[in-house]
């Protein structure tokens, strides 16, 4: 009987629109389209400034310093006039653009306003957050000097000492820095989400192919016909079950090593990704039989299983990372969707078996209740 | 005539008949433009830094010092710190212990360990951590240069508060922001994420609905209604103008229940009636010809969500158009829903006028009009196969 469903489903065009074409395209499209948030890697690129600054100004040249020697990206300094700071950094895509004013260490060192100007750059709104917040960072040392030495006037100490103490409080030995150490990644690239949350939510259509077949069935009066056979009703559901399994791990299968190839991303070891599919799979089919017994015709099961599809897929991340906290955290968790992502997320990081058995015993114990409650519910169709 | 509107009146009964659609059509549209303006609208993007470790002067100077950059921190212990950051729901952890704190409460030197998470974005809030950590670092400085001039600190902190107030400081001023960062301001949280989601859903339900079409021909109802003293070309108007007012009583629901219920601002109201209009004319035209040249309907639903998502993705109602490559923008104005973005942008951003709108709402009536004859040929020759 399995044999069977399984050569007139390949036979049917929809298995390979909903399972391999429709899922293909959407990844293709949807990397194409995220593709413009931002890339994989979390290097910062090569920036580009365009400064005016007076070559006479002692903090001016300072400050532009400390940006050109940023130790986290590589950016270069471009010096125009102040008044073509704006027009050059449109024109030139530059990240950022630095118009020091006039008299800017007299004005610092005296205590008076000095704003330094920005314009924002159209290109790589990152890079520009990272240069704006290490301009900040620059000013913040000066504006240091500058409170102490105004502080120590205050307490008398005498006129001559405040520069010394300014530069002390300003450009002193650091007192807190900072260590960079690693962190373990559960996270999938952007691609890598893209593939694996297609993968996941295409298959909670491609497994409800097993039980449409059983509702074709009944509708088309075959049901019976089997029936009046020596095969007894668990067969014929398990049959059903069986065959959407098995369409749902091949195309899995195929979406990820195709997704992979296509989008040039790495799953890691693949024992660890089958034992993911599998567990994925086992999960999207026991929801099958919840709709089976919920439903009445293939119709509403087309829409019952969509519905469960689109909601499953858009909350376990298959689109877009969901973020949530505390129970919304929790139910986020339990979508056997978002673990099989999670998982794929641990095994790209280089996980092992047992590193995802986290999302493996979630999409496990999914697919308990679904069966549970699919033994729970009474059978609608069987009443219709 | 009347033939002709007895026929969309009866696709437009059958479809508000059918329960299933009311949550595809009617409620999941709302639900998603709800979940996207609570993760994209305004405000989101906000840094998120765990600090982990036991409560101290330091953690509590370095959490003001992030939060009055705009940063969102939360405190947590170690491991969950780790596992936030591991799975991305933090930007940066920042992990202090004891002697962190001793060694800043004494204004000795301290190390502290931070970790960035794996996401690109997190290397801009990391900067932002270390302007936070060098900034309360300056802090102990002062006080510290104070020291070494013979000021205690209980009269160093006074005096330096006072001289705070007292001079001004160099600051940051930004002149001019990004054109992405004017393009979207103004825009309410779930503004954008509603006009995507309503030219995404319209044309996924009229796609999706081109199976009823096939199924009328299927089960002979064409055929039966043909019997009657009705013309083809009733037929297939009937049959269009049905998926019309299918795809318009959906568009103009998203519309009245984002207005009512998330306060979206859609502007003058008539302009996006006129643009939902000719959107909606486009997309009942697409329907028919996948009605007409698919002849299983399993098939046709597939293609419809298929061909609906791939198009709204491409159309930028999944990502704003704004963010994509140079060339994929380009490839986008294939698409009647670039077209309606861009109507519904210049509405509701910049307060556009019927003429500020006319090239976009000419294409989608050329669209339209190009579509609907080639679909209306398409369901004339297949009903005079089916029959």
């Amino acid at each position: 009987m399995v044999a069977n469903d399984l050569r007139q489903r390949v036979r049917d065009k929809s298995v390979f629109i909903f399972s391999l074409i429709v899922p293909l395209a959407l990844m293709g499209v949807l990397s194409l389209v995220f593709g413009g948030l931002g890339g994989d890697t979390v290097d910062l690129k090569p920036a580009t400034v365009v400064a005016s600054a007076d070559d006479a100004d002692q903090l001016g040249a300072a400050l532009l310093g400390a940006v050109d020697s940023l130790e986290i990206m590589d950016v270069t300094i471009k010096r125009v006039p102040a008044a073509d700071v704006r027009s050059e950094t449109r024109a030139s895509g530059a990240a950022l653009g630095i118009i020091v004013p006039e008299g800017f260490s007299n004005a610092v060192l005296s205590g008076q306003a000095a704003p330094v100007q920005l314009v924002e750059g159209n290109g790589a709104s990152l890079e520009t957050g990272v240069l704006i917040s290490a301009v900040q960072a620059v000013l913040d040392q000066f504006a240091a000097g500058t409170v102490t030495a105004a502080a120590g006037g205050i307490s008398g100490l005498p006129h001559q000492e405040l520069a010394a103490l300014a530069q002390q409080a300003a450009a002193g030995p650091r007192l807190l820095t900072l260590t960079e150490g690693q962190a373990a990644a559960e996270q999938l690239s952007l691609r890598g989400t893209l593939v694996a949350g297609q993968a996941g939510l295409f298959l909670m259509f491609t497994v409800g192919f097993g039980v449409l077949g059983l509702l074709a069935e009944r509708e088309q009066g075959t049901l019976a016909r089997l029936r009046s056979m020596p095969v007894t009703g668990v067969t014929v559901i398990t049959a059903k079950a069986c065959t959407g399994f098995i369409l749902g791990v091949v195309a899995t299968t195929v979406l990820l090593t195709a997704g992979s190839q296509l989008f040039g991303v790495s799953f890691g070891s693949p024992p660890v990704v089958a034992a993911l599919i599998l567990a994925v799979v086992t999960a999207a089919t026991s929801l099958t039989f919840v709709v089976a017994r919920l439903v009445r015709t293939a119709e509403q099961a087309n829409v019952a299983q969509s519905i469960l599809a689109m909601v499953l897929g858009i909350a376990g991340g298959a689109f877009f990372p969901v973020q949530g906290t505390g129970f919304a955290a929790t139910l986020l968790d339990l979508n056997p969707i978002g673990a099989f992502i999670r998982g794929l997320g641990i095994s790209a990081g280089g996980g092992s078996l047992g590193d995802v058995a986290g999302p493996v015993v979630v999409m496990l114990a999914f697919a308990a209740a679904g069966l549970l409650l699919s033994r729970l519910l009474p059978d609608r169709g069987a009443q219709a | 005539m009347s033939a002709m509107l007895a026929i969309a009146t009866v696709e437009l009964r059958r479809f508000l008949r059918d329960k299933s659609n009311i949550f595809f059509v009617f409620i999941f549209p709302l639900l998603l433009i709800l979940l996207l303006g609570s993760q994209f609208g305004a405000g989101s993007g906000q840094a998120r830094v765990a600090i982990a470790g036991p409560g101290s002067a330091l953690a509590q100077a370095l959490t003001a010092k992030l939060q009055s950059a705009g940063v969102a921190v939360t405190a947590s212990g170690e491991n969950a710190a780790r596992a936030d950051l591991s799975r991305g729901r933090t930007d940066v952890g920042l992990f202090l212990d004891d002697a962190d704190g001793a060694a800043f409460d004494a204004g000795r030197p301290a190390e502290l360990d931070v970790v960035m998470a794996s996401q690109s974005s997190a290397q801009a809030v990391l900067q932002q951590v270390r302007t936070a950590v060098q900034a309360v670092g300056l802090e102990r400085s002062q006080l510290a240069a104070l020291a070494g001039a013979g000021i205690p600190e209980y009269r160093a902190r006074p005096a330096l508060d006072q001289a705070a107030a007292q001079v001004a400081v160099p600051t940051v001023e930004i002149v001019d922001t990004n054109d992405m960062a004017q393009e979207f301001r103004g825009l309410g949280k779930f503004d954008l994420g509603a006009a995507q989601q309503l030219l995404l859903f319209v044309f996924l339900s009229s796609l999706t609905g081109a199976a009823t079409l096939i199924q009328a021909r299927r089960f002979g109802v064409v055929g039966r209604v043909m019997s009657a003293p009705v013309s083809s070309g009733q037929v297939v108007a009937g049959q269009a103008l049905g998926r019309f007012a299918i795809a318009f009583l959906q568009g103009g629901f998203i519309m009245a229940g984002t207005a009512l219920l998330f306060g979206v601002d859609w502007g003058n109201l008539w302009l996006s009636a006129l643009v939902l209009v000719l959107f909606c004319a486009v997309a009942a035209a697409a329907a028919m010809m996948v009605g007409s040249v698919i002849d299983n309907d399993t098939a046709a639903a597939g293609v419809g969500v298929g061909g609906g998502l791939v198009l709204g993705g491409l159309g930028g109602c999944m990502v704003p158009p704004e963010f994509f490559p140079e060339a994929l923008a380009t490839i986008s104005y294939v698409t009647p829903h670039r077209w309606a973005y861009d109507a519904f942008a210049a509405i509701q951003r910049r307060d556009g006028t019927l003429g500020d709108i006319l090239p976009q709402l000419g294409v989608l009536a050329g669209m339209a009009t190009a579509l609907l004859l080639l679909g209306a040929w398409l369901l004339r020759r297949s009903l005079s196969r089916a029959l």
